[in-house]
């Protein structure tokens, strides 16, 4: 108030002389600006240092803002949250990666090349022999058990986890799908998550895991290998052996495609039986030789496309070398079952819809189109990042064939499941002081005994 | 100019009147821009989002080419065909990212379905008194399903497990539940023992670590050939293969777990046992300590109240609701007249073997020691309390959990493919080699542990 008075003062002091004065105006502006008091001047410069503090703390905090610093703006617990995630994140890439620093450096990957003749081991030659005298001298391991042959399922997947977590969620389940089928039938399981050879890697990998289990269990009378998205969905029904007592191999197919079409699905190997003889151990020798990754498999490759009806172009898999083989070796289909009635594999996509009409007009137990045997999601690879089907109605179809299945397991405990895509169950039979008449009533494996017929 | 027209007084009014407005407009815009970059402003997006867009529009995303394979039926070609191009157009192809939960839901079948009656006290189910006789009498009738088999009069286990029907929410829990089945599917292939995996929930008041009890009774009663049911936690792991529980030494009991008496009957300590694996005789005792145990699990009120109960009868224990363990303490400790008769709390081996103290060893243990011991020299169990890898938060730290979790199961399967041949390069490494070379006589070559054809796997001749 004080200063302007001043300052008006002088304004009005000069208003009648205009031009000298304008000269004498400014320089008196000037001169009273340091003729201000000293009071005034140090309350300016702190009114302007004040301001300038609050500018700049200002500009921090947009800065903070937009270059994202928000871990210290966050609470703690979503930092932490944060942080934790993270840490799962690289651990995660850490272990999905091949690399382990334990292991010793392998060098560059060698590769058979196109003259080299690769082996499963040692050619056997007295297996049925060698076996027969083993199980006389082993009484106490028995190839027969209760009147039935001594099953060995067969199935794994790859050591590291899946490219995302729900594949290996329906790893779990799957396996759980195979574990309550062969508790119901007295089938002991294998699950391999081991590379045992290097060459026969992905889908050959079962050739070396097949024949190194059947030469170590000579108890064993037959080996069945199950792909990993393959599921039981009938509880009930048991693979009527008997059928097979002059063949080695069973495994689903149509006889027509094969010789006639000779089309490259004309059978699939994910899902399939051997007897543990030489004669398999022979089949084996002549399959592999198409597998040894590089150059072999590449060109093997090229024969197979050229040869079967309907194949693309992709390096020799394991299902058309072995159609391959049996059209172009004629020693082998004496032996091999090429079983269609009922479903050792069953298509996904054609059974799967069906379920509730299955379930209003069928019973388990028929294994064929009416109540499938297996469900096997060919095509899906949810532990891979892309599969061949939407995503959506893959894991839909999974989780009610899963279902599906269950429902036939939890039948013996009274519950069921709340739909067929639902994880919860509900209730269907009240507890009881009585609980053995429901056993005898709806434990699968009674029934299965009562219609096994008497191995002589 | 203003001046003139207003007045020398009023032209410095308004000067600082827009110097003051020019300040807090100034002043104001940086608050916006400040709160943008915090709290967001909806549509508006951050200054983050703002960045990423740019680095997303000036880089090159490159598609991802990987060979794809189609193995197609062609029986149901034509359809398959037909429906797959729908299919494709309608949906994604892509795992990552898509949320699971998009396919679970209830539906109504047209079942009937039963519930318990809400008014009544929980309960397991109607009491039964004369269980023993019941099953006695069917085991008579069913002589192709007996509860003792084999050369040694081993009785018959079924083990019991499980996990929750939903994907795990750690995206590595799922691999790791399933090498642990993996694991237990093993042991248990080389002992003849048979392996329930549990993935429902029966009753859904007894929640969490209490939903073992409905599903022990609900199979005790469905399978009456069944013997011992062993529960075992989806975090333990086998580490003998070769060790054989002493059945003979608990042919009087009823109830094996791992703990010491002292610390139950003495101390009251809550961790004087573990339920995390434990053996359970099929009879009449073990559904009564059962009905006596199940009271202190309902959800809610009931498993507060409990729990503070616990607290205060219990050494140590902290703060939290009733837990099935420190219960089953309390039940052990208050009414031991009753049941420590038929109660066997094992510590010669490792029926559970806390993790923490076990794993740093096992490479001093291969060079010292053998399978087939159970105990501190090679365990039995390694269990992971704590560790919960399904979860997202457990007890310790992720990677020092998930790291010796590996090991302990590269330190079990090697017992296994030492059967065939192979090894671990390392306890931390997935890949294996070769330690038996094929030969053309594959029957005279035994395994070190003679695990392939042991004796307590044989068949009653």
């Amino acid at each position: 108030m004080g200063s302007e008075g001043a300052f008006s003062a002088q304004k009005r002091g000069s208003g009648g002389l205009p031009t000298a004065n304008a000269a004498v105006n400014g320089g008196a502006r000037s001169r009273a600006a340091s003729l201000l008091p000293r009071g005034r001047q140090i309350h300016k410069t702190f009114n302007n240092i004040k301001i300038t503090i609050l500018c700049g703390f200002v500009t921090i905090l947009v800065l903070r803002g937009t270059i994202g610093l928000g871990n210290l703006v966050s609470s703690e617990a979503d930092a932490e949250n944060q942080h934790l995630i993270e840490e799962t994140n690289r651990i995660l890439a850490e272990i999905r990666s091949d690399k382990d620093p334990t292991d010793p450096d392998d060098g560059p990957e060698q590769f058979l090349g196109l003259n080299d003749t690769f082996s499963l081991g040692p050619r056997i030659s007295t297996w049925d022999q060698d076996r027969k005298v083993w199980l006389e001298k082993n009484p106490q391991f028995p190839s027969y058990v209760n009147g039935k042959p001594r099953f060995l399922l067969v199935t794994g997947s790859q050591p590291t986890p899946c490219d995302n977590a729900i594949g290996d969620h329906y790893l779990l389940k799957a396996l759980k799908n195979k574990i309550d089928y062969c508790r119901l039938h007295g089938i002991e399981i294998v699950y391999n998550m081991a590379h045992l050879d290097k060459e026969l890697a992905g889908y050959w990998a079962k050739l070396p895991l097949l024949r190194r289990l059947m030469l170590s269990h000579p108890e064993v009378e037959w080996i069945w290998w199950m792909d990993s998205d393959a599921l039981f969905t009938d509880m009930v029904f048991e693979i009527p052996v008997s059928k097979y007592k002059d063949h080695n191999m069973v495994i689903h197919g149509y006889p027509d495609l094969l010789f006639e079409q000779k089309s490259w699905i004309a059978l699939n190997t994910g899902s399939f039986l051997f007897r543990n003889c030489q004669w398999s151990l022979d089949l084996l020798d002549s399959w592999s030789p198409m597998g040894p990754k590089g150059p072999l498999r590449e060109e093997a490759g090229k024969i197979l496309t050229a040869n079967l009806k309907g194949r693309p172009a992709f390096e020799a898999d394991d299902q058309s070398a072995l159609i391959y083989l049996l059209l172009s070796q004629e020693q082998w289909m004496s032996k091999v079952f090429v079983e269609n009635s009922f479903y050792l594999h069953g298509f996904w996509e054609g059974l799967v819809d069906r379920y509730e009409e299955m379930i209003e007009k069928y019973h388990p137990g028929l294994g064929d189109e009416r109540w499938p045997f297996v469900t096997h999601f060919v095509g899906c690879k949810p532990c891979g990042s892309y599969g061949d089907y939407p995503v959506e109605r893959c894991l839909k179809s999974m989780e009610r064939a899963f279902n599906f299945a269950d429902n036939q397991v939890l039948n013996l405990y009274g519950f069921r499941h709340r739909g067929l895509v639902s994880p919860n169950i509900k209730r269907i039979r009240n507890e009881t002081v009585a609980p053995l008449v429901n056993v005898d009533q709806f434990d699968i494996r009674h029934a299965a005994h009562h219609t096994t017929e008497p191995q002589s | 100019m203003i001046g003139r027209l207003l007045g020398p007084r009023r032209a410095r009014q308004l000067q600082r009147f827009v110097r003051n407005g020019k300040l807090t407009i100034l002043c104001l815009f940086l608050t916006v821009i400040m709160f943008r970059g915090y709290l967001g402003a909806g549509r508006f997006g951050t200054p983050e989002k703002d960045l990423d867009d740019i680095r997303e529009t000036l880089s090159y995303i490159r598609r991802r080419a990987e060979p794809r394979r189609v193995l197609e039926e062609a029986l149901m070609a034509a359809q398959g065909e037909l429906k797959s191009a729908e299919n494709a157009a309608a949906g994604s192809n892509n795992y990552t990212d898509f949320d699971i939960s998009k396919i679970f839901r209830d539906e109504d079948d047209g079942v009937e379905e039963f519930r318990r009656d809400p008014s009544q006290p929980y309960s397991l189910g109607p009491k039964i008194s004369n269980w023993d006789e019941q099953r006695a009498e069917w085991l008579e009738r069913n002589p192709k399903f007996p509860n003792f088999s084999g050369r040694i009069n081993k009785p018959r286990v079924l083990l019991v497990t499980g996990s929750s029907p939903k994907p795990c929410e750690n995206p590595v829990g799922d691999h790791y539940l399933l090498k642990s089945i993996k694991n237990k599917i093993d042991y248990c292939r080389l002992h003849g023992i048979e392996i329930f995996y549990n993935m429902a929930l029966l009753d859904a008041e007894m929640s969490g670590f209490w939903a073992k009890l409905p599903l022990i009774r609900k199979l005790l009663l469905s399978h009456p050939e069944v013997e011992f049911l062993w529960w075992m936690d989806s975090d333990a792991m086998f580490t003998d293969m070769a060790f054989e529980l002493p059945w003979e030494r608990y042919k009087d009991v009823n109830l094996v777990m791992h703990g010491w008496d002292e610390m139950i009957y003495d101390q009251r300590n809550w961790i004087g046992l573990n339920t995390g694996s434990f053996l359970l005789r099929n009879s009449q005792w073990s559904l009564d300590i059962l009905d006596t145990w199940a009271p202190m699990g309902p959800k809610g009120k009931v498993r507060e109240e409990a729990g503070k109960v616990l607290t205060r009868e219990l050494k140590d224990r902290p703060v939290f609701e009733a837990d099935d363990q420190s219960a089953m303490v309390y039940i052990l400790a208050s009414q031991k007249e009753k049941w420590a008769d038929k109660v066997y709390l094992e510590s010669a081996y490792y029926l559970h073997g806390y993790w923490g103290i076990l794993v740093d060893r096992y490479e001093e243990m291969i060079e010292s020691y053998h399978p087939g011991y159970g105990d501190h020299r090679w365990p039995l169990v390694t269990h992971f309390v704590g560790c919960k890898p399904c979860g997202k938060f457990g007890d310790y730290p992720v990677e020092r959990c998930l790291k010796q979790m590996d090991r302990a199961f590269h330190f079990g399967d090697n017992q296994i493919l030492q059967m065939y041949g192979f090894i671990h390069n390392s306890l931390g490494s997935r890949k294996v080699r070769r330690i038996r070379n094929e030969t053309s006589n594959p029957l005279a070559v035994r395994d070190e542990l003679g695990l392939l054809h042991p004796a307590f796997k044989a068949v009653k001749v």
